[in-house]
């Protein structure tokens, strides 16, 4: 077919309309670099592939299954987890009561990072960001009333998943289920911890080799179960636009593949239990065509291993929408925003979806803000009747088209992957992680320019915002508790026996034994997860990241208001004029959060606008932090908090400073800080608290007048 | 409040951290005044320093210094040495400022009680690198570092300058990236002590093994520096940290022969001449460049050369002729 007959007319029409200015003016260049146009025809279509299949059947990009919604909707999950087991396991109950289908664990990240609670590197992060398990005892108190055989359980686990899906296993035998009665997924995928968000323990190779052993037990012994769960979702929050989210998960996917059919499984054995988890964001319709084209992509992907089941190259995911379209200010907007993101998941397709809560931008979700959560699917489910009919959007031109767009964008991507030697090398010669900073980098330019608008941020602000809600607290007294209970269960166990296993993880590590079947008689035995973790560290040892910068994406993107830029830069040289030397900032993570995103952003912006700035390794303790500051002797420290730890961590750091003499050193603090304790950090001393969604030029210029203010007056 | 140049000295002396962190910013700073108060603090110092080991390592971005130099320094701590390691990093911006990474690859002595890391950013300075490393040095050996590392980046002139301060000078290599010997100057390897080639782990250990050869052919046809010193080519890993105690061993082993044949003595005096024959020439630079009537004249010559409507002869003549007329 060629051009419609009528659309010669139609642009003669359109450009009149327009003053006579080209159709071509309303052409959009999306982050991902795909010219979208403002009206798609039948001709845009025609010829392409991934058009015109059908669900359940192979290329599967209109759905995995035959009937999908109008067979069983998808499945309600929303990942939870905070405090102690026994306040989660009371969570879950009304969650479950109130409508959710299946249980997603959120685990804190002292549990991630495979340390006890009592662990002193530790002391800021117990309960914060997800529930605190330390031993079986914990995860049997978790799934206290909730029937394993029945209910799927998805868990959020990387670093420390062998003594935690063996807790889980061994909390199953103690309900009386068997192994092949447990259902639910894993997440597992290292691959990506060592891109975005750093809850890794070992380094890569020992931990593919962890994923192979996972993968190995659990297709002999647990066949309902996803052994991993391959997630774009945290490369998205990282800054990753949608072709890249798309090409570097199917990437990872394809690596875990190779691991496997390397350890000596067979494609059929594993890939039907692989299971993806992408994240959605505010770009309605691309992230509609990003999952009907990574399930193209996939199922092309995998072909080349020759299934024979079908479900080996059938993609399943998970989606969430996403956290960091999530606003501190004026966060009711945060319920529409998650409402329109849940459409997309839903029209592109998703199994499972978690949706997020409006005040995640600020704290940990309430039980009211869980609720308006949930609810926001349960409506979508059962109130708008767009279950009824299979991909909805099928045929429509223009989803149709960027369903192609993406493919072709994607697989270049993957291509150039497979070039360097797959993903896994790709990472070490860091190639995703500067693509995905360097994509952070020019959003966060155009959001601080107004050019991707945010309703309450950039445009439309509240003048004088008082919303107050309550945001839920975790109590120190969590780490206390769990303390108590770990000294009460090394009291009462078989140490012989608990020593006797630990050894046999370490054999295993060594020579090759299966390490979630050794795992198994030490979890029952009562051994720790920072026990088993510590065994097998012992023999692979712990990996250390390296924090590489860009420098230059934030500046380059940023032109609109270049003024704003030029006052601060003139700023720093004239403080480099009267002081000697240009503002230095130490950037620092403390606790065990491994988010780096707004602290990389915050280093190359900074240094482009003048700054010197220091980045701390990640994981830091405060005192840890304090001798950086000093030796380097900055001016200024900002602490960035993603995970709760902030009341906690942040005074211990201005102590630690005090100690050292370094009273004169300024601290600064962003992140997701919830706006009830500015004042609390205030008092300790905190000169500025820089919310989420502060444009870098104001957090630098408020920065800088707090330096000019102190130093050259 | 930290004020007199005497304050600086008792803390340094004292061991503090935070006063030897104050007295680099001083070292560093543009400013005359915080210059001057500076030198005062290390001529007072000079009595207390020279007594450490004073190793530079240079190599490619990449190449693995900062990992290098983690694994290195932890052992040092472990035999009870106190280290300082000076990183020079180039990463500035078009704007001036910089991003300081090096702490990131070196976690475990970044927090090390014995271990005092300091990162420079490079831009910004008329002389180079050259007059604070070396005072930088100087008040770590005063306050008690007894091995005093320069890490910098083996682009551009400043890994002579550090060549030129140091006793052992270590060129960190990889294998497999070609023509080894591409990229890397003839003049790095004449004032190399050593060369190492590092990660030398995993399936990168045969490569590792026929580029330490090529650097062997390589050195042979050099004429070593001194009768009693010829570079080893050595290989390490430094991120399993194999390899590292035997680049110990060759260093006391330099430093051994060259005590004993007094030629450790010399090189210290040579280089303590081509300090002051550095300052020197730094300081015409810096006296001729901020002139007032060489500032104004400059443009004008430079755009007249662009357009090729004088000879750079002539433009350099006209300068040089304004300072004899200036100081004359
Ligand atoms: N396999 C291996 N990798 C290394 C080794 N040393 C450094 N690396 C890696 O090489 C990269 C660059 O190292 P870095 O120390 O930052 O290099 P620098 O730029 O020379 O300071 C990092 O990813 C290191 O992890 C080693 O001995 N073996
Ligand atoms: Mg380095």
């Amino acid at each position: 077919m060629s051009q419609h007959p009528d659309f010669k007319k139609w642009q003669e029409l359109a450009e009149k309309q327009m003053k006579g200015k080209s159709i071509d003016t309303l052409n959009w260049q999306t982050p991902e670099g795909i010219t979208v146009k403002p009206l798609y025809t039948a001709e845009d279509i025609e010829g392409l592939d991934s058009v015109n299949s059908l669900p359940g059947i192979a290329p599967y990009v209109r759905g995995p299954m035959a009937t999908m919604y109008a067979g069983r909707p998808w499945t309600i999950r929303q990942y939870a987890g905070f405090s102690t087991a026994k306040e989660s396991n009371a969570f879950y109950h009304k969650a479950l009561a109130a409508g959710q289908k299946g249980l997603s664990v959120a685990f804190d990240l002292a549990t991630h990072r495979g340390y006890d609670s009592d662990h002193p590197r530790v002391a800021g992060d117990i309960g914060k960001a997800g529930v605190a398990i330390d031993s079986v005892e914990d995860m049997k108190i978790l799934f206290d009333g909730i029937p394993l055989d029945k209910m799927s359980v998805s868990m959020t686990m990387n670093g420390a998943v062998i003594p935690i899906l063996a807790g889980y296993i061994v909390a199953a035998e103690e309900q009386g289920v068997s192994h092949d009665q447990l259902s639910g997924t894993i997440q597992n995928d290292i691959l990506k911890e060592y891109l975005t968000r750093n809850t890794y323990i070992y380094p890569p190779t020992p931990s593919m080799r962890i994923i192979s052993d996972i993968m190995t037990f659990c297709s002999e012994n647990m066949p309902k179960y996803n052994t991993i769960s391959i997630s774009g979702y945290h490369m998205m929050e990282a800054g990753a636009n949608s072709v890249l989210q798309t090409a570097f998960t199917l990437a990872d996917g394809v690596e875990y593949v190779k691991a496997a059919l390397k350890s000596g499984m067979d494609i059929d054995q594993f890939a039907p239990r692989l299971s993806f988890f992408f994240g959605i964001g505010m770009n309605f319709f691309m992230d509609i065509a990003m999952l009907r084209a990574a399930r193209f992509l996939w199922f092309r992907l995998m072909s080349e291993y020759n299934p024979k089941n079908p479900k080996s190259s059938m993609l399943r995911t998970h989606c969430q929408t996403s956290g960091w379209s999530l606003t501190e200010q004026d966060p009711y907007n945060n319920i529409i925003r998650t409402t329109l993101e849940a459409m997309t998941a839903v029209l592109g397709g998703t199994q499972s979806l978690h949706t997020n809560s409006f005040d995640e931008a600020i704290g940990l979700p309430t039980d009211f803000s869980a609720r308006i959560a949930r609810n926001t699917q349960i409506i979508v489910q059962e109130e708008s009747q767009v279950c009824n009919v299979i991909d909805p959007l099928g045929g429509s031109y223009y989803v149709e088209s960027l369903t192609n767009e993406i493919i072709d964008e994607a697989q270049k991507i993957i291509d150039e992957i497979e070039s360097l030697g797959g993903m896994a090398k790709a990472i070490e010669s860091g190639m995703p992680k500067m693509r995905i900073e360097e994509s952070a980098a020019r959003k966060q330019a155009r959001i601080d320019q107004g050019k991707d608008v945010i309703v309450g941020v950039n445009k439309y602000k509240l003048t004088d915002e008082k919303i107050d809600f309550e945001v839920r607290e975790v109590p120190s007294s969590v780490r206390d508790e769990q303390i108590a209970r770990l000294v009460e269960i090394k009291a009462s166990r078989d140490t012989k026996l608990v020593e006797k296993t630990l050894n046999d993880i370490k054999e295993a590590a060594k020579n090759g034994g299966n390490l979630l079947a050794a795992a198994l008689p030490a979890v029952r035995a009562r051994a720790t997860v920072g026990e088993i973790s510590d065994a097998m560290e012992s023999v692979f040892g712990r990996f250390v990241a390296t924090t590489r910068c860009i420098s230059g994406a934030y500046s380059s993107e940023y032109d609109a208001n270049p003024e704003a830029i030029n006052a601060i830069k003139e700023r720093t040289t004239k403080f480099l004029e009267a002081q000697g030397r240009r503002p230095r900032l130490l950037v620092t993570k403390m606790g065990q959060d491994g988010h780096d995103r707004g602290f990389k952003i915050i280093a190359s912006a900074y240094a482009d606008l003048g700054f010197d700035v220091d980045i701390s390794p990640m994981f830091q303790t405060p005192a840890e932090a304090a001798k950086m500051a000093v030796e380097n002797d900055v001016h200024v420290v900002g602490a960035s908090s993603l995970a709760a730890g902030h009341k906690a961590l942040i005074p211990a750091l201005i102590e630690e400073l005090k100690k050292l003499g370094g009273h004169d050193i300024v601290v600064v603090a962003g992140g997701v800080i919830p706006p009830g304790d500015y004042d609390f950090l205030f008092k300790a001393g905190v000169a500025a608290v820089f919310g989420p969604g502060t444009p870098i030029p104001d957090s630098a210029g408020r920065t800088l007048a707090l330096l000019e203010e102190k130093f050259l007056s | 409040m930290l004020i007199t140049a005497q304050d600086y000295v008792l803390g340094i002396l004292a061991g503090d951290r935070l006063t030897l962190a104050r007295t680099i910013t001083l070292i560093e700073s543009i400013l005359p005044i915080h210059q001057q108060l500076a030198r005062e603090i290390v001529d007072t110092l000079l009595p207390h320093t020279g007594k450490s080991v004073r190793v530079g390592i240079t190599g490619v971005p990449g190449a693995g210094k900062s990992t290098y130099i983690e694994s290195f320094g932890t052992m040092l701590t472990q035999k009870g040495h106190n280290v300082a390691v000076l990183a020079i990093d180039p990463s500035s911006t078009r704007s001036g400022g910089s991003i300081l990474g090096d702490k990131t690859r070196m976690e475990k002595l970044a927090v090390n009680e014995k271990a005092f890391i300091r990162p420079s950013p490079s831009s910004g300075t008329l002389g180079g690198v050259g007059r604070k490393t070396r005072e930088t040095m100087l008040v770590c050996e005063a306050a008690g570092y007894d091995v005093v590392i320069i890490e910098t980046v083996g682009v551009g002139q400043s890994e002579t300058t550090v060549a030129s301060m140091v006793d052992f000078f270590l060129v960190l290599m990889i294998a497999g990236a070609g023509d080894e010997l591409q990229g890397i100057k003839k003049g790095v390897l004449e004032v190399a002590d050593a060369i190492v080639i590092n990660k030398s782990d995993g399936d990168n250990i045969h490569r590792t093994k026929l580029a330490q050869r090529e650097y062997e052919t390589a050195l042979h046809m050099l004429m070593p520096a001194s009768a009693n010193w010829s570079p080893p080519v050595l290989t390490c890993s430094s991120l399993f940290s194999t390899g590292i105690e035997e680049i110990w061993q060759t260093i006391i082993k330099h430093r051994d022969a060259f005590t004993e044949s007094g030629e450790f003595e010399q090189k210290r005096k040579e280089q303590a001449l081509e300090w002051m024959n550095f300052l020197v020439e730094d300081g015409l630079r810096s006296w001729f460049y901020l002139n007032p009537e060489v500032k104004k004249l400059l443009p004008d010559l430079k755009s007249a050369i662009a357009l090729q409507k004088l000879s750079p002869t002539a433009a350099a003549d006209k300068l040089l002729s304004l300072l004899i007329q200036v100081s004359g």
